[in-house]
């Protein structure tokens, strides 16, 4: 059967500009990083290696709380998403790391696609007012901005280092391994 | 300003071009990849972990052959030089991870060490004739040709991803966590 672009999805253009290079790469990260998690109970989802307290679940949990920071308080310096507002962050900052334990797994599915799905709109809703020179709300603390090509490298960067860590870690659950989602892949 | 809290590896620049940015954030791949594997000896880069069979000493040669083939073959259309061209990759396709068990460690470190600087030159090189839109010196199997662009992007996702696996397999080895190396 012959394999069309709508079978792999998460494939970045071949030659595309800037922005389609950049926003391709991240929703690549973010197929292959749900595909690693897809599909697991909560027995998957808790499993850590013998020497991390690192679990699927907690990768989930954590990359959807980094989506949402991300295209809110550092894109426009906008609130966190209503779906925080009872977080365990103060005096704790890896709150979303642990309490996954206790979150059942349509939950933490639910909450990482929700994040996804609101990054996707607001990200378009930005590049619509201009490119990724556009400064953004982020700032180091000498008063320099980012520019939106900054925000998104860094999430690039954060979710290849997760999607890493989810290679290693579904491999430990179930023996899955693979670069990328198999053809005709959904969640 | 203060420095006392500046990470050794400052990453892209906040407000650069795309050359300025991409480049930035592979260099800080590899400047984060290089600390997660370092000062180790021959017994910490064969360690592993868990399920896998993946060690820092092979990530360490996969990465060089990954550069290589990138930066010298696919970018400038050069042969990948040693050890690369004398491998029957059709028969050992997982040559560089297994063989990583046989190297010592400092040949591990010298190998990629190596392939990064050789990929420096040639991208700078490449950058100076032409813009990240050019096409590289080699196709897909479908007949497409990315761009510079997209090469850099993929090998980007491809360190960060390596680097996560080096995050799990060092804190097995000895404990060592964390995002950034500590400021010197």
């Amino acid at each position: 059967m012959m394999m069309t672009a709508a079978d792999t999805p998460w494939e970045p253009p071949v030659a595309g500009t800037e922005t389609e290079a950049v926003t391709g790469a991240l929703d690549r990260l973010r197929w292959t990083f749900r595909y690693k998690a897809g599909g697991l109970d909560a027995a998957g989802l808790g499993k850590a290696i013998p020497s991390s307290t690192t679990t699927l679940g907690g990768l989930l949990k954590h990359l959807a709380a980094q989506e949402d920071y991300a295209f809110t308080v550092k894109l426009s310096g906008a609130p966190m998403d209503e779906h925080w507002a009872d977080n365990g962050w103060d005096g704790d900052d890896d709150w979303e790391f642990h309490s996954a334990a206790g979150d059942s797994p349509e939950d933490l599915y639910t909450l990482y696609d929700g994040a996804v799905e609101r990054s996707r709109a607001r990200l378009a809703a930005i590049l619509a007012d201009g490119g990724l020179d556009q400064l953004v709300h982020v700032a180091w603390s000498d008063g320099r901005h980012a520019n939106l090509r900054r925000l998104l490298m860094d999430l690039i960067e954060e979710y290849g280092r997760h999607t890493g860590h989810a290679d290693l870690l579904r491999e430990a659950v179930d023996g899955l391994v693979g670069e990328d989602p198999p053809a005709g892949w959904r969640r | 300003m203060s420095t006392d809290n500046e990470p050794t590896i400052s990453g892209p620049p906040a407000a650069g071009t795309e050359i300025e940015t991409l480049i930035g954030s592979l260099e800080r791949q590899r400047g984060t990849f290089a600390w997660k594997c370092g000062g180790l000896d021959a017994a910490g880069l064969r360690a592993t972990t868990a399920a896998t069979t993946m060690t820092l000493g092979g990530l360490l040669k996969h990465l060089a052959l990954v550069e290589a083939d990138y930066f010298c073959v696919k970018l400038v259309g050069r042969r990948p030089g040693p050890p690369w061209e004398a491998v029957d990759w059709e028969s050992d396709p997982d040559w560089e991870w297994r063989t990583a068990a046989e190297d010592t460690h400092e040949m591990l470190y010298g190998l990629w060490e190596e392939s990064v600087a050789r990929s420096r030159a040639n991208l700078t090189k490449a950058l100076a004739e032409g813009d990240l839109g050019r096409s590289a010196q080699f196709a897909w199997p479908d007949g497409r040709t990315p761009s510079i662009r997209r090469m850099l992007v993929d090998i980007i996702e491809e360190y960060a991803r390596h680097v996560g696996h080096a995050d799990l397999l060092r804190e097995a080895f000895d404990g060592l966590v964390g995002e950034d190396p500590p400021a010197p």
